[in-house]
């Protein structure tokens, strides 16, 4: 049916990849702060995304419910931003804290088991079935659409891929702005390099632990409540099924560094968009059914062949 | 009398996943306890194992490749040798990788092998799955067996169904449950003996201090993939017996990592990784708590139901599963903190003096 | 002390599991991938459950019946520690239903057939499960298998003019399964696949495969459970416009894809799933009770739920106890014909006629569920299209 305008390659391939790779960004930043500031995978990282869109989804009911007034998700997300990284500090204060000092595999066990704790929690007091975020199809942008058609390129965009990749691009420059301008971003990259040095350097580690949770947290959270916008709808796996392709994102971009995550997020989320291309002939390039392993390859190929990433990331 | 019976055939059902468990658990254990791999991808290693069998024993089918009808022992013996073939290949290119990179690279390939299972239609019959395995002494009450050497040797086909009708419908249980125990307390003897081994201390002396093993002459990385290959062919015959219990896997659910590689992990460090009787334990006792605690839970919330028969908890009970598992999170948090070195902490066969506390920040 | 309380309370509570009268086992997939599918057959178990006892119970004596539940969660490692539990420690007489077909399978080679305990699906739809035993009559399903709706759905597509239409199926047991076997009838129709491809459940994004798959054709067949990425599935093809026409079966069928998708995107969207004709007695005897339960009549299994769980009742009734050896036999003979005609809800009738020696025929919600030697139904199927924002089904002749 599409092929009467042409410029699918972009439409249906490319912006869907971006918008994918957006939210593997997002969530891939907090995964490889976590990495290199406190030393371990993190997870329970996607069940913190599933758990912020939920609270957002639940601010946006009650104001609802209570008030009559229907809020934007971005703005029902500020609350739930604040209940996430609070859930992240108290988790890290009662299930992380008493294993610093422990072999790694202690917290990564622990994580497991927060990641079955907040699943299974959200399970029993939201319910395992759906809930819908926002009803109906979205269709694209008529503005964009006409303005692109008359010069011969339409693009089809819907709304809410606009807000996913300017909220991105928001949050990636306030991340910039925040690592590489304050004094709390400043120790959070020094402990990131090397935790003796800073540690001699007089930086208070455990403010750059809570430091490290709050801008986990927050991208997080944006990274869920955008997946939420896009799937238009919320489940309680969302946030474990994107977990692997995020660290995939993380190792590819190096870990500890945060740009670097957000371009693996992109590669990733475009790779797996491209790959069922029609390159050759009309059928996909591999078949949907691996589309999953295409993160997977990318991954261990560049874990092989490169560890420490795209961007130089740290070794350990 | 039928309640007793009930009750040790429910027993022996839990030393039997728990014996497959402990196998997972010991396997785990020589690549983790010993060397310090930090292997994620358990399930894939089992699935390999558990596929090879079936399409080794089962009988012609058209839902998938063969099957090949062939012994059983031979085909356990290629579980095991084919889990550790594939092993070796991810050994090559990945052993060198670090602690969590293993473990991330490991969990990559696993979901790949998951997806091969899944996507080769023809071989594995895809999601669908493999069924009618054979399982070890039911499986001479199947005609195919009973009709061929060596079983026809001893009596016709008549005189062999006579003899099964004879006994009790579940005599095969107890057999199957201790076979699966003997095999455990081999894997367990012979684990011990290497420990003691030069070969085991050199493990351990790769494990505490990688560059001072490597200065003193040790093949560090060739050791690493032995450990590795070692630890997935015991992996590959957990997950051949684990075909033969289910008699039914899939490429999906089967080999959940939740279940198949989440929980023998937490069963290694309960238990305490690096001593063998650990993870045996450790084995034992979380599966025992995973599947008794339906039970108990089920009923706690009927009592519960009688006492407040004027409210509904109709919603409770639907979502009593979920809590579950909420609670065995909890509890496996309550097992890291109160015994940071399992229930059953690993006895250094060399003391190297006070372990140094090295903090990760 | 502590110890002597609990050890009191672990006795009561294995006691209070089995001094239940007639119990049966139900493992259904209370958790696992498709929790929001199960939830509604759940409350038709328990809905037979609740008419049986109000009806003056089992036998003469009126005991009680019971169904103890336990969680399969589609899993066949979970379904055959459920039911090693139910049979071995909650002493069932029989089993009623695991959902998947892969649980089902597993359940029943592994503990059921072994132990002679009859397992009576309630959804469970492989064509596999139709030759799996060996000389033992124990597995039964009220569910059609996959064989007769990929049929039914194929002549349907015909039906409608559809000539070329690709194909989506979710790589899980079921969808993959009935995907085949409509692939496999439409081609013989002469229609044509223009392409047959699994799709990974659960992911964030289909757009990428369901661009490659319409530049081919309008029509798309998908076969998926809306709650494991069929609603997105269907979302991204809506929004880029890659397909016009849908088509699928039971996994789809779900008030959750009409409020989520919205019914004015629906307009050409058929899903067929296994029904009774909703003119027959039966149904309409269901319907009326199903209503005053608010439990959805013709959601998917939801009646079959009811069946299984009623005939196991009768089954046991004729029986004349709760032995398991000889729940097989009397489940044919209250299934199948001849015999007076028993509807959803009339336990009170047929246990009237059982005990004065008589013969039953159930004619249930999901209509007659005579057994073939394969312990099979035949099934109907309906047609459900959305009018109204809800869907309503039309019998397939």
């Amino acid at each position: 049916m599409w092929e009467t305008f042409g410029f699918e390659f972009v439409n249906f391939y490319l912006i869907p990849g971006l918008v994918l790779g957006c939210i593997y960004a997002l969530g891939a930043i907090g995964i490889t702060l976590t990495f290199s500031i406190l030393r371990f995978a993190n997870f329970a990282h996607g069940e913190v995304m599933m758990i912020g869109a939920y609270f957002t989804w639940t601010a946006m009911v009650l104001s609802n419910d209570l008030f009559g007034v229907p809020l934007h998700p971005l703005v029902a997300a500020a609350p739930a931003v604040l209940l996430a990284i609070g859930l992240f500090i108290l988790v890290d204060r009662y299930f992380y804290k008493p294993f610093r000092y422990a072999s790694t595999i202690r917290v990564v066990m622990a994580s497991f088991g927060m990641m079955l704790i907040i699943r299974s929690f959200v399970q029993a007091v939201w319910g395992p079935n759906q809930l819908t975020f926002v009803p109906g199809i979205a269709k694209p942008n008529e503005l964009v659409k006409n303005f692109t058609a008359s010069v011969d390129m339409m693009i089809l965009v819907p709304n809410k891929h606009f807000w996913i990749i300017a909220g991105t691009l928001v949050i990636m420059f306030a991340l910039s702005w925040l690592l590489t301008k304050t004094k709390i971003g400043k120790g959070m990259r020094a402990v990131s390099d090397s935790p003796e040095l800073a540690k001699v350097s007089g930086i208070d580690v455990e403010i750059i632990v809570k430091a490290t949770w709050f801008v986990g947290g927050f991208c997080a959270v944006a990274a869920g409540v955008f997946l939420a916008m896009d799937l238009q709808m919320l489940e309680t796996t969302m946030g474990f099924r994107m977990l692997l392709p995020m660290f995939a994102a993380a190792i590819l971009g190096g870990i500890g560094r945060p740009f670097g995550a957000v371009i693996g997020g992109l590669v990733i989320g475009l790779a797996e968009e491209l790959s069922v291309y029609p390159w050759f002939g009309n059928g996909s390039l591999i078949s949907p059914g691996y589309k999953t392993g295409v993160a997977f390859t990318i991954m261990v190929v560049m874990l092989v062949i490169r560890p420490s990433g795209l961007f130089k990331g740290r070794l350990f | 009398m039928d309640m007793l019976i009930g009750y040790s055939l429910y027993g022996i059902s839990l030393l039997t996943v728990g014996g497959i468990y402990a196998i997972l658990a010991l396997g785990l254990n020589i690549q983790w306890g010993y060397a310090g791999l930090f292997n994620v991808g358990i399930a894939g290693f089992a699935a390999i194992g558990a596929y090879t069998f079936a399409l080794m024993t089962t009988a012609p089918s058209s839902y998938h490749y063969g099957g090949l009808d062939l012994p059983l022992p031979l085909a356990i013996a290629c579980a095991m040798l084919f889990s550790g073939l594939i092993a070796f290949l991810i050994g090559l290119i990945c052993i060198r990788l670090r602690s969590d990179y293993l473990a991330i690279s490991t969990i990559g390939i696993a979901e790949i092998i998951k997806l091969f299972l899944k996507n080769q239609t023809d071989l594995t019959n895809g999601p669908r799955g493999i069924n009618k395995i054979p399982r070890v002494w039911e499986h001479l009450t199947e005609e195919r067996f009973y009709t061929r050497a060596p079983m026809s040797w001893f009596s016709d086909a008549q005189g062999w169904e006579n003899f099964f009708d004879a006994l009790p419908i579940w005599w095969w249980q107890p057999f199957f449950c201790l076979t699966i125990l003997f095999i455990v307390f081999i894997i367990y003897t012979l684990l011990e003996k290497a420990q003691k081994s030069p070969w085991g201390r050199m493990m351990t002396a790769i494990r505490e201090n990688e560059n001072a093993a490597h200065a003193a002459g040790k093949d560090v990385t060739r050791r690493r993939i032995e450990a590795f290959v070692i630890g997935a062919m015991v992996m590959g015959l957990a997950g051949a017996i684990l075909s033969q219990h289910l008699r039914l896997i899939d490429p999906t659910n089967t080999f959940d990592p939740s279940k198949m590689t989440f929980l023998v992990w937490v069963m290694l460090i309960a238990g305490g990784s690096g001593n063998n009787r650990g993870a045996i334990f450790g084995a034992f006792l979380v599966w025992v708590i995973w599947s008794a605690s339906e039970i108990f839970i089920n009923s706690g919330l009927h009592i519960f139901g009688e006492l407040v028969s004027n409210m509904d908890i109709s919603l409770l009970k639907t979502r009593a599963g979920y809590l579950r598992m909420m609670i065995i999170g909890l509890l496996l948090q309550y097992i890291l903190q109160k015994y940071p070195d399992g229930i059953m902490p690993e006895s250094r066969p060399v003391q190297t003096g006070e372990k140094l506390k090295k903090g990760r920040i | 002390m502590r110890k002597q309380i609990a050890a009191g309370l672990a006795c009561y509570i294995l006691a209070t599991t089995a001094q239940a009268d007639v119990v049966i086992g139900n493992p259904m997939a209370v958790t696992g991938p498709i929790p929001d599918l199960v939830a509604p057959m759940v409350a038709g178990v328990d809905l037979a459950e609740k008419h049986i006892n109000e009806q003056g119970g089992m036998f003469a004596s009126g005991e009680k019946f019971v169904v103890a539940r336990a969680d399969s969660q589609c899993d066949p490692v979970a379904a055959v520690d459920a039911v090693t539990k139910l049979i071995n420690v909650s002493m069932v007489t029989a089993i009623v239903g695991p959902v998947c077909s892969g649980a089902t399978i597993a359940q029943a080679e592994s503990v059921s057939i072994p132990a002679g305990v009859v397992t009576l699906s309630v959804s469970a739809s492989s064509p596999a499960i139709s030759n799996m035993e060996n000389g033992t009559d124990l597995v039964f399903r009220s569910a059609a298998s996959d064989a007769y709706q990929g049929v039914a759905l194929a002549e349907l597509a015909m039906s409608k003019g559809i000539k070329d239409i690709a194909v989506s199926y979710a790589n899980d047991d079921y969808n993959a399964g009935i995907a085949e076997v409509f692939a496999k009838s439409f081609a013989a129709m002469g229609g044509k696949i223009t392409s047959n491809e699994a799709h990974e459940p659960n992911k964030a994004s289909y757009r990428a495969e369901v661009a490659t798959m319409g530049s081919a054709t309008d029509n798309l067949a998908v076969f998926a459970y809306y709650g494991s990425g069929g609603i997105t599935l269907m979302r991204n093809a809506l929004e880029i416009g890659a397909f016009s026409t849908f088509i699928g079966a039971d996994g789809m069928l779900a008030q959750e894809v009409i409020d989520q998708i919205g019914a004015e995107n629906l307009g050409s969207t058929t899903f067929t799933t296994s029904t009774s004709d909703q003119s027959s007695a039966g149904f309409t005897a269901w319907k009326a009770l199903a209503d005053a339960a608010d439990i959805p009549a013709a959601g998917p299994f939801v009646p079959n739920s009811y069946d299984a769980t009623f005939m196991m009742a009768l089954a046991i009734e004729k029986a004349g106890s709760a032995d398991r050896s000889a729940i097989s036999g009397a489940l044919r003979s209250i299934a199948n014909a001849p015999g007076e005609t028993i509807l959803p809800g009339e336990f009170a009738k047929a246990k009237a006629i059982i005990a004065a020696g008589g013969d039953i025929h159930y004619v249930g919600a999901s209509g007659p569920q005579d057994f073939d030697e394969n312990g099979d139904v035949a099934g109907y199927f309906s047609a459900n299209v959305v009018k109204d924002g809800a869907w309503e089904g039309t019998i397939i002749d």
